[in-house]
Formats: C-alpha cells, sequence, structure tokens
C-alpha cells in the first residue's frame, strides 16, 4: 500500500515554493536537523499524496451507496458549494499555522521541540499543497466563477488576521503557543480530516489519508513536550510551570471548538456525504478527548511531584486531589483542567455568553472581562485580538453590536497586502520562465 | 467479558503503555515509552496497534515494516514490543493485537514478519510461538565488549 505522488504544474508549485521562502524562511533547517532527529525516515516531499484503496461508493447521507463524484460537476450544486468552501478553509488552516510556527520556532528551549515543529510546519506545507492541487486538477467552473489561479492567489495571500477561521488569526507570543496549538488545534484538524475521509468527493476522500499519518506525528509534537514540562514543572526544575500552560490552555481552547463550527450545525455536510459527524458530535468526542490529554498530564505531574509513592498510590492521589481534596499540598488548582466550553466563546452557540473557566455564569461585563484577562497568558493580554473582543463583548451586553455581527468580525490587524512582497511581481501565482504553466508531473 | 477493542495507538496512549509496563516490569518509564511511541507513531501510525476494553488500553503492540536489514531486502514486518496488562491476560487480547499488527505489516506489502525474543524469556517465547512464529534461518550472534 503506497500513496500515489502528484506534482503541482509548475506555475503552482513555484507560487508555493516562493510563499515558502517569505513565509518559512527556516524551513531549509529541516534538511540540517533531519538526519539527527529523524534518521531512517524518508526525505521530506514537497507533493500532494493520493491514496489508492478509497471507496468508490458514498457512505453516508442522503447518496449513500452511489459512485462518489469524481468532479465537482458530478455532486449537486449546493453540495459542491460546501466542498469548495471546506477546501478554501483547510487550505487556509495549513498555510496559517506556519506563518504562526514561524513567529515563535527559534524560541524553542530543546534542539528536538524545535526540529519537531520544523516537520510539523513542512507537512503543513505539504496539507497546502495537497489543497492547492485539488483545486487546481479539476473543473470548478460549474461551481464558481473564480479562476484557479485567483483561488490560489486568494489563499497564498492570506495572513495572520485574514485567514478564514479565528485560530489561525492569533498570533503567537512564545514556543508555548507552538506547543499547545500542536495539541489542541493540529487535533481539531485531526478531526476534520477524519470526518473529511469519507467525503463523496473521491479525490478529496483519497487525500485524507496520507494527511492524518502526518497529523498523527503533528499530535505528538504537542503532547510530548507538554508532558515533559509538566514533569519538570512538579520537580521544580523546569522554566515552564502549570499556571503557563494553564493560560495557554485557555487561549486555544475556545479558538478550537469554534473550528468545529455552531454546535447547531453540520448536519448539510453529513447529509452531502461531505463529513460523517455533525458539528456538536464532533465537538463533543474533541472535549473527551481534550480532557483524557489533559488527565494523561496531571497523573505524569503527580507522578513527578511524588517520586516515591507507586503508581496506585499516585493514582489514588490523582482520583482525591481530582474531587477537590488537597493531598500532601497539592490541590486541584495545581493541576490543569479543561475550561467550560463556554468559556471565552466568539462564535457558536455560546459566543458572548459570560461563562467563566468553571461554568460559573456573570452578569457584570467588566467583571467577566477581568476574569478572562486573568485567565489569559500576559502576552497575548496585550494583543489587539484581545481589546477587539472585550470591545465587542461590552458591546453586545449593551446591545449597541448585534451579536450576529459580533460573531463575524474579527480584529484587522495592521499588515502590509498579503501579497508577494518581493520587488518583482505582486503576485505569487505567475506564469513559469519561458512560459511554462503546464500540465500536471509526476515526480520521478 | 467485555468487548475488546482493538485500534492503531495515538499519543494519548502513552500514559496508559506505561501503565501497562510499569505493572509488567515494576518500572515508571515514561521518557522511554514516549521516544518508542513517537517512533512508531511518526513513520507509521497506522501499524501499532492498542487494545482497549471498557475504553481502558489494557495491551499494546508496537511495529513496523523495514526493508533491507541484515541483508534482508524483502520488505519485512517487525514487532518490536508488546505488553498485556496482567490482569486482562487469557482474553485473547495478544492475539487481537497480533492479527491487527500483521494485517497491516501485510497491507504494507510485508510477505514475512519477524522479531526476536531473548532465550530466558519463556513466556514471550511461548506467546510468539502461539501466535505462528517459527524459528527463522537467521542467527542471533553477539560479542561482548570489554
Amino acid at each position: 500500500m503506497s500513496d500515489e505522488v502528484r506534482m503541482l504544474p509548475e506555475r503552482y508549485h513555484e507560487a508555493i515554493e516562493h510563499w515558502r521562502q517569505h513565509n518559512f524562511p527556516d524551513y531549509p533547517k529541516l534538511a540540517e536537523v533531519w538526519p539527527k532527529f529523524f534518521p531512517k525516515d524518508d526525505a521530506f516531499c514537497l507533493c500532494a499524496k493520493v491514496a489508492g484503496d478509497i471507496p468508490a461508493e458514498i457512505e453516508i447521507g442522503d447518496d449513500v451507496g452511489k459512485p462518489k463524484a469524481l468532479e465537482p460537476k458530478e455532486l449537486a450544486p449546493e453540495a459542491a458549494q460546501h466542498l469548495l468552501s471546506q477546501i478554501r478553509a483547510q487550505a487556509s488552516t495549513e498555510f496559517g499555522s506556519i506563518q504562526q510556527h514561524q513567529m515563535t520556532l527559534f524560541r524553542a528551549q530543546e534542539p528536538q521541540d524545535q526540529a519537531w515543529a520544523l516537520r510539523v510546519m513542512a507537512e503543513e506545507l505539504r496539507h497546502g499543497y495537497q489543497m492547492v492541487h485539488l483545486l487546481t486538477s479539476s473543473d470548478w467552473s460549474p461551481v464558481t466563477e473564480t479562476k484557479p489561479e485567483d483561488m490560489v492567489e486568494e489563499i497564498l495571500s492570506m495572513q495572520t488576521g485574514s485567514h478564514v477561521l479565528a485560530a489561525f488569526n492569533l498570533e503567537f507570543d512564545s514556543f508555548l503557543d507552538n506547543v499547545v496549538f500542536a495539541a489542541f488545534i493540529d487535533r481539531v484538524g485531526k478531526y476534520q480530516l477524519t470526518m473529511q475521509r469519507i467525503s463523496a468527493y473521491k479525490p478529496y476522500a483519497s487525500s485524507m489519508p496520507p494527511m492524518l499519518r502526518e497529523e498523527a506525528f503533528h499530535l505528538a509534537a504537542g503532547v510530548i513536550p507538554l508532558r515533559r514540562w509538566v514533569e519538570h514543572a512538579a520537580r521544580g526544575d523546569g522554566y515552564i510551570d502549570m499556571p503557563a500552560i494553564q493560560k495557554a490552555v485557555h487561549k486555544w481552547f475556545g479558538r478550537g471548538l469554534e473550528m468545529f463550527g455552531d454546535e447547531r450545525g453540520g448536519q448539510t455536510n453529513v447529509k452531502f456525504g461531505l463529513k460523517d459527524l455533525n458539528n456538536r458530535d464532533a465537538q463533543d468526542q474533541y472535549i473527551q478527548e481534550c480532557t483524557k490529554m489533559l488527565d494523561d498530564l496531571n497523573v505524569r505531574y503527580v507522578r513527578a511531584r511524588f517520586p516515591d509513592r507507586t503508581r496506585d498510590e499516585a493514582d489514588a492521589i490523582f482520583a482525591r486531589v481530582a474531587s477537590g481534596e488537597t493531598v500532601d499540598g497539592l490541590s486541584r488548582d495545581d493541576l490543569l483542567r479543561l475550561p467550560d466550553r463556554r468559556f471565552f466563546r466568539r462564535r457558536g452557540e455560546f459566543a458572548f455568553q459570560m461563562v467563566g473557566t468553571r461554568g460559573e455564569t456573570f452578569t457584570d461585563v467588566e467583571k467577566y472581562i477581568a476574569h478572562v484577562l486573568a485567565s489569559l497568558p500576559e502576552a497575548y493580554r496585550a494583543s489587539i485580538d484581545v481589546k477587539h473582543w472585550a470591545d465587542l463583548q461590552r458591546a453586545v451586553i449593551v446591545g449597541t453590536t448585534p451579536l450576529k455581527e459580533a460573531m463575524a468580525s474579527m480584529p484587522r490587524l495592521a499588515r502590509q497586502a498579503g501579497g508577494c512582497p518581493c520587488g518583482k511581481s505582486v503576485r505569487w501565482v505567475v506564469d513559469a520562465a519561458g512560459g511554462a504553466g503546464g500540465g500536471e508531473r509526476l515526480s520521478p | 467479558m467485555a468487548d475488546v477493542r482493538i485500534r492503531p495507538v495515538n499519543e494519548l496512549d502513552i500514559e496508559a503503555i506505561c501503565r501497562i509496563d510499569e505493572r509488567i516490569t515494576g518500572k515508571y518509564r515514561p521518557d522511554v515509552w514516549e521516544d518508542r511511541v513517537v517512533y512508531f507513531i511518526r513513520r507509521d501510525p497506522d501499524s501499532s496497534q492498542v487494545a482497549e476494553v471498557d475504553g481502558k488500553v489494557v495491551g499494546f503492540m508496537l511495529g513496523e515494516v523495514r526493508g533491507g536489514e541484515f541483508g534482508m531486502e524483502e520488505p519485512t514486518g517487525w514487532l518490536e514490543f508488546f505488553g498485556v496488562d496482567p490482569s486482562a491476560r487469557e482474553r485473547g487480547i495478544g492475539r487481537g493485537l497480533t492479527d491487527a499488527l500483521l494485517a497491516g505489516f501485510k497491507k504494507r506489502g510485508a510477505h514475512v514478519a519477524r522479531t526476536m525474543v531473548r532465550t530466558q524469556d519463556a513466556e514471550i517465547a511461548r506467546f510468539v510461538a502461539a501466535m505462528g512464529f517459527t524459528p527463522a534461518p537467521v542467527s542471533a550472534l553477539e560479542k561482548r565488549l570489554a
């Protein structure tokens, strides 16, 4: 079982390579560290990979049992529109996360953590490449009037602040964000890819297995550093303490939940055979998984805090502390905890409801804002994103901004336009030298 | 007996694998298992398996397909690490894990699976023999270095 490798036509391949030079300048480091940190692994390939063993029939929804679409025109018009939105959003997340990771990549304390983040970024680039392949290897003209080169141009022009989903518009403040992002936001990515694995559009379904295999490592690149940090935190010989991790969890968890879409929606994707779970069901499973992740981190913390205790004794201590007792100076507040799903929400069913980290409700907006600020990382509190949220939260409560408008609002980051910053060109997608822009080429 | 669910390993299984290893060896070795599990997740996350009973991981089996080692060019599925919680043994969990692992190897193009067992590990030797492994036409050699 091996995936088929496909390359983009030269103009798109070059556009992504060019984008990479500007947005992922540390990419060449990956080849340097690869033999040390990933010995025996195949070299990284910037290419699209297509799995072969994908069911030919639609697996869920109204058309279950019918042949999967091989071209967008074979889907119902509304389904094709949904699919195109999915691909564009997926592409935005892939390229967006690279821009975020790049901000703080070289603040990693451990060479291994940095090498892992580099590999994650490169594989996200490959996933973005995969999405561009989907947009440029089929005829989308029955679905959109936008030409493929303009769709690609739009995606490559997005920057932190103009991406489709809010989680990709937050700046990273430290390497802690690289790690917590991988543990929480890539986990949502895993859910999306898993749900899309059954897509009624076969080229999309075929893209998912190779991406999922790579995504499995991305989650590990988040969880393993966290496991080691909590151990150091318990021993008191580290640099990242539990409150810092907890605050980073508060920063990202709500944005992760919102990536699933409104809790009340998602049935249309199931009906069209594009995903196999509605938004709330997927979100419920995600919350369960995040809870387990934090439980495991807490167990690791307890074992390191009480190194002389046996496994059973440590498990008993954890159970007692989790239920609210203080045991040998260890209390629930010393451990990590997932915030309430309604905390610090800006989209979906619970948007701008004033619910605290532990599910407590607030009636005074200023007290709620103070609670949220106290729960977030210090550097993030100083960001335009937090100010934008606080202003909106106030406006929603006093009624000067309608909820729907607030949910659609994102801060406008003061950045230059997102086209290629080279003096030579204002577009990423340009005809290749010699006018070659031709057909797809297979890798050697 | 509750239903046993066999599924590919993921990064959230590490603590459970540490727990099983600790029940077998008496040692808590999180760093060791983090490195091992991430290695297999990185290289082939679909092959290595865990067994769950009532949502709790009670067994694991880690391995991958490689080729070209020791002059054996053919793609070989290597069974490298496994363990079943002592309280969950005699329920067919080891067999379920083996079947899933070997099916994955076959899907990845391997026509042979191999493993190695230390002579003193009689229990493990009995298990792999029961799983259909037979002595291979290769010799394991060693030389102690002073």
